[in-house]
């Protein structure tokens, strides 16, 4: 399994609304499974994603891979405030990098 | 034709000059920092008859352009020893503008200490008034409903607090917001104490009949005009609705929790345990569920689309303050250990009516209860050390002059500033491109002075290829971006729409032509960008600075930061690129 925490309109896929709570949903993870599989298994629409997205904390690429234990913050479209060049992005060729 | 003002606190003399053809197209940061280099010697003591403080207003404010009511204040900082640019919000950038006033320059100093003066302007010209005994010694909440009576609801009030006019390196300077609540700051690096220092208690400025700002080319503004807007409107995070509007700035709180760099009890964790408890979110659903006069996707200014301030309520939904931001949310919360809105909301508020930075209060909190003065999560014992500095006790006046001469008078070594100005809430060892931001910057430990670049970058990992030039490149020219903004009399936030929009970065350049009736093209962005932070960096040269203190404090290069278990670990050599270039 892989804790996934949702923030934001996203709270909506977990079974508590209150933000003054965490909102976690536990998900099954197969081997070479990436962050954009366990997304799209919970069902979050692509166009509400944002590029903030941190895989135990860091800012991650949504190809990079994913393990059992992880733990998964996910952030939705209207609240990606962090610039994407303040961080590396993990997980992501150089390209990706680019953009 | 626009004018300076030009007032003398030691003849108390106004004096109205026309503007030399130098400082013709220019406007807020780029103004202010450029008369501070012509006037103000380098070395001057800040608090001295030598410094001098220049309030301007952005090229575009007072016009239809949206989200742009700046007004810039510079000068050199008593908590820094640096030049300081320090903008806010409020309605006193347009009234300043509408009044046909480029800049305001106070120099001087009365002979007598003790004695304040109102500096009243309308469209009519400038006059010096002793301030009634009614309106020294007590709480903005106090002094500005007084100042209102006496002046109209329709002014502006630049005014300080307490804090100011004791002369306290932490003192801000107020602005009044749209409802006149003392609410808004141009709050960093002590400009309050300046501004007292020269015995000028507030400016008053009524724009009634004023002759407004005039636009040389219509047609050009208005088509940047309309552009920006469209990208404001545009942009998930700057739309009505979008993510400001609706969680305010606070909506940074659980993404910088979940990136574990969200500084907790005075840094020395990433990670706050009772961070959903103070995040934006929290503050919407709480305005919602209190209701009363609580409500988010508050304007801080008129004519601002985006939005982000809020009013937050008490349980019984009358007013508590306005704003819960990010950074004070942070500073007294995470930072504090404290988890409780209700609490945070105190402190701001009595950082409004005190006349204090909320930053620098709340880190200056966090090394008390470092110094053991409370402990990390009391909450009644920050608001009672928050009231010493009302009180004016001796332990109120160290905690006034902030985090670095509280942490020297305790021997904190695990101190949070650079250039002697409290960081804001990103730890830079988790956040490596904001440690550099907060090194190199002109003004000391600034999250606004611009987007850096992430260290691997600048090639630490030994890597140095055209990609990584051409990235760096790009983030100096970041760094222009916000030195522009800054004199654009744009908010900064309208990065997030015109970094990503082509177009919207065309329009802020398009109605600042329109208005000057220049030329610019985005290129010159770069030009006067460049030129802003090159003559900053030369007056802080002039007045002794280094690339020594170009670095963060020594703990965080041994301090591990949990959860990632990082120290700042850009080299020297590193830091000192990002402007040799």
């Amino acid at each position: 399994m892989i804790e996934v925490h949702l923030y934001g309109k996203l709270r909506r896929f977990t079974d508590n609304q209150n933000p003054a709570r965490d909102s976690v949903i536990y998900v099954p993870v197969e081997e070479e499974d990436t962050i954009e599989d366990i997304v799209e298994r919970i069902g979050i629409p692509s166009e509400e994603l944002g590029s903030n997205i941190f895989l135990n904390g860091e800012y991650s690429a949504k190809t990079r891979q994913v393990r059992a234990n992880d733990r998964l913050g996910v952030f939705p479209d209207d609240m990606q405030l962090l610039y994407k060049w303040y961080f590396r992005k993990a997980g992501a060729g150089e390209d990706r990098d680019r953009d | 034709m626009s004018k300076i003002l030009r007032v003398n606190m030691t003849d108390l003399t106004t004096e109205f000059e026309s503007v030399p053809e130098k400082y013709k197209n220019m406007g807020g940061r780029w103004l202010t920092s450029c008369m501070v280099c012509d006037e103000v010697p380098p070395t001057c003591h800040p608090l001295g008859p030598n410094n001098k403080i220049v309030y301007a207003s952005g090229i575009v404010t007072g016009t239809a352009a949206p989200t742009s009511g700046r007004i810039s204040i510079g000068g050199k900082s008593p908590l820094t020893g640096t030049i300081k640019e320090t903008n806010s919000g409020g309605q006193a950038g347009q009234k300043l503008a509408r009044l046909g006033i480029k800049a305001i320059i106070v120099e001087g100093q009365p002979k007598e200490k003790g004695q304040y003066w109102v500096l009243k302007v309308d469209k009519d010209g400038a006059q010096l008034l002793p301030a009634a005994d009614g309106w020294l010694g007590k709480g903005l909440y106090e002094t500005y409903p007084l100042l209102f009576d006496k002046f109209g609801e329709k002014v502006a009030i630049i005014g300080i607090g307490m804090a100011g006019e004791r002369l306290m390196s932490n003192a801000g300077i107020c602005v009044n917001d749209p409802q006149n609540r003392p609410a808004r700051y141009a709050g960093r690096g002590g400009m309050g104490a300046v501004m007292g220092s020269k015995g000028l208690k507030a400016i008053i400025l009524d724009d009634k009949d004023g002759p407004g700002v005039p636009i040389v080319n219509k047609e050009v503004f208005d088509t940047g005009r309309k552009k920006l807007t469209d990208a404001l409107r545009e942009h998930a995070i700057t739309k009505p609705g979008g993510g400001l509007n609706s969680y305010g700035t606070a909506v940074l709180v659980n993404i910088m929790n979940e990136a574990g760099g969200f500084p907790t009890r005075n840094f020395r964790e990433g990670r706050f345990e009772g961070a959903a408890r103070i995040s934006g979110e929290t503050i919407n659903e709480t305005c919602k569920k209190r209701g009363g006069v609580g409500m988010t996707g508050h304007g801080c200014s008129p004519g601002c689309i985006i939005r982000c301030s809020n009013v937050y309520p008490k349980p019984d939904g009358s007013e508590l303050v306005s704003v819960q931001e990010y950074e004070s949310v942070w500073s007294f919360g995470a930072n504090c250990g404290i988890d409780d809105l209700d609490i945070t909301g105190e402190l701001v508020h009595l950082c409004n009516d005190y006349g204090l930075d909320t930053i620098e209060a709340g880190v200056t909190i966090g090394i008390a209860m470092e110094a053991g003065l409370a402990d990390f999560g009391d909450g009644k014992k920050a608001i009672e050390l928050m009231h010493q500095i009302g009180e004016g006790t001796p332990l109120g006046y160290i905690l006034g002059n902030g985090a670095a001469t509280t942490a020297g008078v305790f021997g904190v070594v695990r101190c949070p500033t650079v250039k002697g100005q409290a960081m804001p809430a990103y730890d830079p060892r988790a956040v490596k491109g904001i440690g550099i931001t907060y090194a190199i910057s002109t003004m000391g430990a600034d999250h606004t002075s611009g987007y850096t670049i992430a260290p691997e970058i600048l090639g630490v990992s030994g890597k140095v290829d055209q990609f990584i030039v051409e990235k760096a490149d790009m983030a100096r020219n970041f760094q222009y971006a916000t030195a522009f903004i800054d004199t654009s009399g744009h908010c900064l936030f309208i990065a997030f729409a015109i970094l990503d929009i082509p177009s919207g970065l065309e329009g802020m350049v398009e109605e600042c032509s329109g208005v000057l009736g220049t030329n610019w093209t985005l290129d010159d962005i770069g030009r006067i960008g460049g030129e802003i932070i090159g003559m900053e960096r030369e007056f802080n040269a002039a007045a002794g600075f280094t690339r020594v203190h170009d670095r963060l404090p020594e703990f965080m290069k041994y301090e591990e930061l949990s959860p990632h278990n990082v120290v700042f670990d850009v080299p020297d050599e590193e830091l000192d690129k990002v402007h040799a270039v």
